[in-house]
């Protein structure tokens, strides 16, 4: 799939962070740009942070029409990926339904349907009816504490092996000459004169005069080594698996007042997942508590659902921000590029944060569609709105 | 309760009889019944393994419960088991042609086929789903009943075997409370089935030394899920959750044992050496009438002699070592020193084995003898049941010289005993004792294991030619991950998320060491260098029940509820509370309010009681209006923002006398405002401030209407005149007896009054000012008709207007922010708002296009000539007003377009565009001459 | 679950309690510093791994808010402590 190299003394780029969007980056380096003595650096295996920890869910029904034409793109270069890449990336377009249950929940609902569609995007407010026929696992009576009012239903909500697509990407990038070094870990980076100059790795160092730094959990850690601050904290993320079990679930479920999302897979098992954790932590143990209360929510969705074993639980981490948007682009340290922050949402996002960041490495010049993510916009009084979702209601 | 005479159940739609104390498992193969399900990916017929719930090849249905260890559950009387994975029957599965073109399915094969042409993968996908998963859901599944039950104790300790019994004796001998967990239906774990009378014996008199001691507690069929931090560990016993807590937690967890790898190394038949003796000695089943046994150690020849004592025919035991001096001593049966098996065959169980004699590189050889028999034991190493430890964070080493895991060091109070430390070392006694006394806060901090020989015979893997499974969860062979790794997967993590194992319902018990020795083979490192997969909990299987317990969401109900429920309220979620949002007919409630008075429980309302000569100072911060110079007897409007300057919550404050401030905040905010003001005050602008939440202290209820004041006067002997107690005052009134504070405010846009009484009193008084009401047509109104009321007089409501980054300024709030105050919270980032100038801005509008209502959330656009209109804008609140008998609401927009009355704007609706204009202020009562009537 | 020792009510579940973030001193005089400081201090976190004072509130308990000495790369409690104070309570 691709081969290990020696550390070469010197790159064009270098790429802190083997996952998707690091992976990503350095295959549209070379392909698009032509630019292939470029370096993908991990300190674990590859895919081994949130490429290989989160719970595969692709969608594009984003609240602000930056968002949502900036994921409906990685949608589409997902949806081609195994033709392009000669590789089955199990894309599974299975519509993806998020509940409402309060007034509030409703509106906001509404509010992302009517944002979608006006950007091209499929994404529909339909009522208890239409959602007990899309997935009549659910339990969509009055009874519950909280009963489902309406669910926002967005067709082109897809699952995919997200191992395959971190293959997928090391596959090409390694065709296209572009080395991969797992189990490499960045201890440093030099700049001279507000310009970045080098790594230091625990294999020696490598001149370059451009890093991306496409790491989750450390974004903050790397970006100190240059002195570069970010609005970042770092919460873990926890999901799980059930046993496997004959498929009857087939459309993704999220709930955002019990705080579930489902799906389940093409080899039956269910894969859930939650909020991050109560307290920002680099820890990747896990707790009991989500554990509890995964199940305990996920049985108010799906009473009948109280035998199914929970067989595997996990933690990835998730780089925070404040308006629960990505940051990527420049910095005030030349050659030093940011694709980080991206909290719970960073997997739909990487090929097309992975193409956009070669661009901007390759050109200089930041594409319009990671425009509005740029780190200046917290001193320019100009956030990205996705936080609006999240605000609940009264 | 356990059945005492033999009863029936079925398998597979059979009638078949089970014995007193049998397992699923046992009663079948008591029946004769080999065959219990089909595998996962090339449904391959699989029955009884390992005798001991650790491997996946005894998956049973039992009724609605899918995935159930055959070999785990007691059998009971009518008893519905069924077959898993099998279509259209156990004995014949259509499914298992994927057997037969196992050649054309190797590893990783899903990822490089059904490519082209893309259209026709949603098809394949089908055909591979409906292949999928293993047990079945019942979508009509009543639902269960689970409890949780928290244990605090001194020690812990966690299986009941030989070490595990000496050591809780020992600690509870030494004064601790011990609690003692092991997953078997009964104590003394391999003393139970080891078919000798002294081990019956030493399991005796540890029982009695148990039962003698009133501080050891042990639990039976109660499963440990996992370490977590401070060693807190859940535990499962049915359907109860303990929850526990110890100070010092010993580890004695034994060891799993280990299959072998030859081809056909899963067929029915083929069982581990725990699994036969717990067939013989714990429920008298033959397991089979002949018998080959392969062994590397001293077990294989003593199951070989219980098994000739059972009057099996033992055809051959093949021994992986070199005759031994006391070979002598061993039962008369064909020995075939230095072989192994190399292949099994039989179709739908085991009919016969190979044999091949090991080459002096320890590889089995060419076949050499063909041996017939329905059962082959497996006696050829374990490895330990360390997953515990290694989530503990016990250091645990590899050795490559002997094959083993090893337990190198301990953190503080975690324990380890037996064969789970990978350590032959006769310790249980004193690790119980160490625990102990560290439980009791004396020394005892032990951290490194006593050390001695081995004390497991390592398991012993030489893979041959053929499909022997590593991974009998996922059907996953030795040769694949050869192949894995051929490919590029160099590295155990990627072997696992490659080939998936390790990643099934056996959690790795089975598979895990197998696959580091093949993947560190196939890599050429040591295993050692290969590292391991990380133990992540559960180590067992839980029910999502189990973990759930009974489902507790908190629910709040105001002292009012059982009235609105008997007067045909229609109840709404608001938080953690339920309010009614009607009673049946919203426009006649507004029609009320408007044209006479009305009545709204609003005790769901935040309430905090701030008394102290520092309240003044510190409202002064945390409010962005100007609350520190409130007099006594008044009211006023309290907006709050964080130092972000985005707008936290809104509520009003009433000084009640010099001393003491009443403050409300919004429903869904009551708690976090609460916690806010703590905050500030304990770190560092409390000096002289009281914070108490009084939220549940006291029901209120909102009397508003041009009659509100001769139903408040009715109710009342003090003047309410609008003299006596203006707008924006507070009063503290007797009203029905009941004492009150009375806030004249008007959220409405009518004459109105907050009443607050004790909690206690809610129901009384409300019946009581409904009936002072009722002469003056007083009707009670949900919060339905209050969002028309408010949006009439274009209030804003936080968390629907407003969202998680708007700012007064843009709220158009700009009233409520008081620059002039020193330092507030919010303001330097809002005093940069209002130098950079808006760009939204929140106003009103109406709609022009008759006879629409537009729905919030419906966004504002601009047409720009390429298709897909812009966004500029959305609808945050909309409703049709009765009163004013046309559609208006509060939107978003450019602040440009915002800045001027009667502007035109069109809101995008699917069934055709909204015309609206922007207007500003109250749509209705715009001077605010009704609040103040 | 860990375990957090509240200098009122001694070691209680971190269940009871409300994660308040790392400690960052709010500007005495926020007027006085520039607006990229002010930004700095409204969203710039250190975000460090490993030893890190923190806030915490014992939400269902006394209602104290506290700081907390943290490993966040173990989320092992080294003290807990008043605000203010230097004093230690062992965790």
């Amino acid at each position: 799939m691709w081969r290990p190299h020696d550390l070469a003394p010197s790159y064009d780029v270098v790429i802190i962070g083997g996952g998707v969007h690091g992976l990503a980056c350095a295959y549209y380096l070379a392909k698009d740009h032509g630019i292939t003595n470029v370096a993908v650096l991990d300190k674990s295996y590859i895919g081994a942070g949130g490429s290989g920890r989160n719970t595969t869910i692709l969608r594009s029904n984003y609240l602000t029409p930056e968002g949502v034409v900036f994921y409906d793109e990685s949608l589409k270069l997902y949806r081609e990926m195994a033709e392009a890449f000669d590789f089955n990336v199990l894309f599974s377009c299975r519509g993806h339904l998020t509940l409402a249950h309060t007034d509030g929940a409703v509106r906001t609902m509404r509010r992302r349907a009517e944002v979608n569609r006006l950007q091209g995007v499929d994404s529909r407010l339909i009522g208890p009816a239409d959602i007990k026929r899309l997935c009549p696992a659910l339990d969509v009576s009055e009874h519950p504490r909280y009963p489902i009012l309406a669910a926002l239903y967005h067709p082109p909500g897809s699952i995919i092996r997200h191992d395959a697509v971190v293959w997928g990407y090391a596959a090409q990038a390694d065709r296209h000459g572009v080395h991969i070094h797992p189990h490499t870990t960045v201890t440093g980076i030099r700049t001279a004169n507000g310009r970045v100059t080098g790594v230091e790795t625990t294999r020696g160092f490598i001149k370059t005069g451009a890093v991306l730094n496409a790491t989750a959990g450390w974004a903050t850690t790397i970006a100190d080594m240059v002195g570069v601050r970010l609005p970042i904290v770092t919460y873990p993320l926890q999901a799980c698996v059930s046993e496997p079990l004959k498929p009857f679930l087939d459309v993704i479920i999220v709930s955002g007042s019990l705080h579930v999302y489902v799906s389940q897979s093409d080899r039956g098992e269910l894969v859930m997942g939650a909020a991050v954790d109560p307290f920002a932590s680099y820890s990747l143990r896990g707790s009991l508590d989500f554990a509890e209360g995964i199940a305990g929510h996920m049985l108010e969705l799906f009473p009948a659902l109280h035998h199914v074993r929970m067989l595997r639980q996990w933690a990835g981490l998730c780089d925070m921000t404040p308006d629960y948007s990505p940051i990527m682009g420049l910095t005030p340290v030349e050659g030093f590029f940011l694709d980080v922050g991206w909290g719970t949402y960073g997997f739909k996002a990487g090929p097309i944060s992975g193409r956009c960041l070669a661009e901007l490495i390759a050109t200089g010049r930041t594409p319009p569609l990671i425009f509005p993510f740029r780190l200046a916009r917290f001193y320019e009084r100009d956030l990205v709105g996705e936080k609006g979702a999240a605000s609940v209601g009264h | 309760m356990t059945p005492d005479a033999p009863f029936d159940f079925v398998f597979a739609g059979r009638v078949y009889r089970a014995q007193p104390g049998d397992t699923i498992a046992s009663a079948l193969a008591r029946n004769g019944v080999r065959v219990l399900s089909r595998s996962f990916k090339y449904h391959r017929p699989r029955g009884l393994m390992c005798g001991a719930g650790h491997c996946p090849n005894c998956l049973v249905q039992v009724g609605d419960e899918p995935n159930v260890r055959a070999c785990m559950r007691p059998v009971v009387p009518e008893m519905i088991v069924e077959p898993q994975n099998a279509w259209p029957s156990l004995g014949f599965d259509l499914m298992a042609v994927t057997g037969w073109l196992e050649r054309f399915l190797p590893v990783g094969f899903y990822y490089k086929a059904f490519i082209r042409p893309r259209r026709l993968w949603p098809l394949f996908e089908r055909f591979l789903r409906r292949a999928a998963g293993l047990g079945r859901v019942n979508l009509t599944t009543p639902p269960g009943e689970y409890v949780k039950q928290y244990l605090h104790t001194d020690v812990v300790v966690i299986g009941g075997g030989r070490s595990g019994l000496r050591a809780a004796i020992a600690a509870a001998g030494a004064g601790a409370d011990v609690a003692l967990f092991d997953e078997n239906p009964t104590l003394g774990g391999r003393l139970n089935y080891s078919g000798s009378a002294t081990a019956a014996a030493e399991r005796a008199a540890l029982l009695a030394q148990v039962a003698a001691l009133p501080n050891l507690q042990c639990y039976t069929q109660a499963t440990v899920l996992g370490w977590f931090e401070d060693h807190w560990l859940p535990v499962r016993q049915g359907n109860r959750l303990w929850k526990v807590r110890a100070k010092a937690v010993i580890v004695a967890t034994g060891a799993y044992e280990q299959p072998l790898l030859f081809s056909n190394n899963d067929l029915p038949g083929i069982m581990l050496a725990g699994a036969v003796r717990r067939l013989l000695h714990q429920h008298g089943v033959k397991p089979g009438e002949r018998a080959v046994i392969v062994t590397n150690h001293d077990e294989g020849p003593d199951v070989a002699a219980e098994l000739l004592a059972a009057g099996v025919t033992v055809a051959a035991l093949a021994d992986g070592r070199h005759p031994t001096p006391d070979a002598a001593g061993l039962p008369t049966i064909p020995i075939f020193w230095g072989h192994t098996v190399v292949r099994a065959e039989g179709r739908a169980g085991l009919r016969r084995v190979q044999l091949a004699p090991l080459t002096v590189d320890g590889r089995p050889g060419a076949p050499l003898q063909t041996i017939p028999c329905d059962l082959l034991v497996i006696a050829a190493g374990s490895t330990p049941a360390n997953g515990l430890l290694y989530q503990a964070g016990a250091r645990i080493a590899y050795h490559d010289e002997t094959g083993q895991f090893v337990v190198e060091e301990l953190p503080p109070g975690v324990f380890a005993t037996g064969r789970v430390t990978g350590w032959q070392a006769d310790d249980a006694a004193e690790v119980g004792r160490q625990a102990a006394a560290f439980a009791m806060g004396r020394d005892g901090m032990r951290t490194v294991p006593a050390r001695g020989a081995h004390s497991l015979p390592a398991p012993c893997y030489r893979p041959t030619p053929g499909k022997a499974f590593v991974c009998l969860c996922e059907d996953v062979t030795a040769k694949d991950i050869a192949m894995a790794v051929a490919e590029g997967f160099n590295s155990l993590e990627l072997v696992k998320r490659y080939a998936t194992v390790t990643m099934g319902p056996c959690q790795g018990k089975m598979c895990a060491v197998a696959s580091i020795r093949l993947t560190a083979a196939a890599t050429g490192r040591s295993p050692a260098a290969t590292g391991v997969t990380t133990a992540r909990p559960p180590l067992t299987p839980v029910p999502l029940g189990v973990l759930a317990g009974q489902t507790m969401e908190p629910l709040r109900r105001t002292p009012v509820d059982a009235w609105h429920r008997r007067h045909g309220a229609r109840m709404m979620v608001a938080g953690l509370w339920q309010r009614p949002e009607h009673y049946g007919d919203p426009p006649a409630e507004v029609k009320a309010v408007r044209e006479a008075v009305g009545l709204i429980d609003v005790s769901t309302l935040g309430k905090l009681r701030l008394t102290g000569p520092g309240v003044p100072a510190f409202l002064d911060r945390l409010y962005t209006t100007r609350l520190g110079d409130l007099p006594s007897g008044r009211v006023r409007y309290g907006l709050m923002c964080n130092d972000e300057g985005v707008i936290l919550d809104d509520g009003v404050t009433a000084r009640l006398d010099e001393q003491e401030w009443y403050i409300t905040t919004t429903t869904g905010n009551a708690e976090a405002i609460y916690e806010w003001m703590q905050w500030w005050a304990q770190a560092g602008w409390g000096e002289g401030v009281h914070i108490t939440d009084v939220t549940d202290d006291f029901a209120a209820f909102n009397l508003a209407g041009p009659q509100a004041r001769a139903v408040l006067q009715a109710l009342t002997t003090a003047d309410v005149g609008n003299a006596a107690f203006p707008y924006l005052h507070v009063r503290q009134l007797e009203l029905a007896g009941v004492p009150c504070r009375v806030l004249r405010i008007g959220f409405t846009g009518e004459l109105s009054y907050e009443i607050h009484c004790p909690a206690g009193f809610g129901p009384y008084l409300w019946e009581a000012i409904l009936a002072a009401g009722a002469g003056f047509g007083i009707r009670p109104f949900g919060v339905e008709a209050q969002r028309v009321l408010r949006l009439e007089k274009a209030h804003l409501l936080i968390g629907q207007d407003t969202d998680a980054m708007t700012d007064p300024l843009s709220a158009g709030m700009a009233w409520a922010v008081k620059f002039d105050k020193p330092d507030f919270l919010g303001r330097r980032s809002l005093l940069r708002v209002q130098a950079q100038g808006l760009r939204q801005r929140l106003v009103g509008f109406e709609v022009l296009t008759p006879g629409v209502t537009p729905e919030e959330g419906l966004q504002i656009v601009q047409p720009n000539g390429n298709g897909r209109p812009t966004i500029i804008g959305w609808v945050t609140s909309s409703r049709y007003s009765p009163t004013l008998g046309k559609a208006i609401g509060l939107c978003w927009l450019p602040a440009e377009l915002a800045a001027k009355p009667g502007t035109p704007f069109t809101i995008h609706r699917t069934e055709g565009p909204v015309q609206a204009r922007v207007h500003h202020g109250p749509f209705y009562d715009p001077t605010g001459a009704r609040l103040r009537s | 679950m860990i375990v957090l020792s509240c200098p009122n009510c001694g070691p209680r579940n971190v269940a009871e309690f409300r994660y308040g973030g790392e400690v960052h001193p709010r500007p005495p005089v926020p007027e006085a510093v520039s607006d990229e400081a002010w930004i700095d201090f409204i969203y710039m976190r250190a975000n460090k791994a490993g030893r890190r004072p923190e806030w915490w509130y014992h939400r269902n308990g006394c209602g104290l808010w506290f700081l907390a000495e943290r490993d966040t790369t173990t989320n092992t409690i080294l003290s807990t402590y008043l605000p203010g104070q230097g004093e230690r309570h062992d965790a």
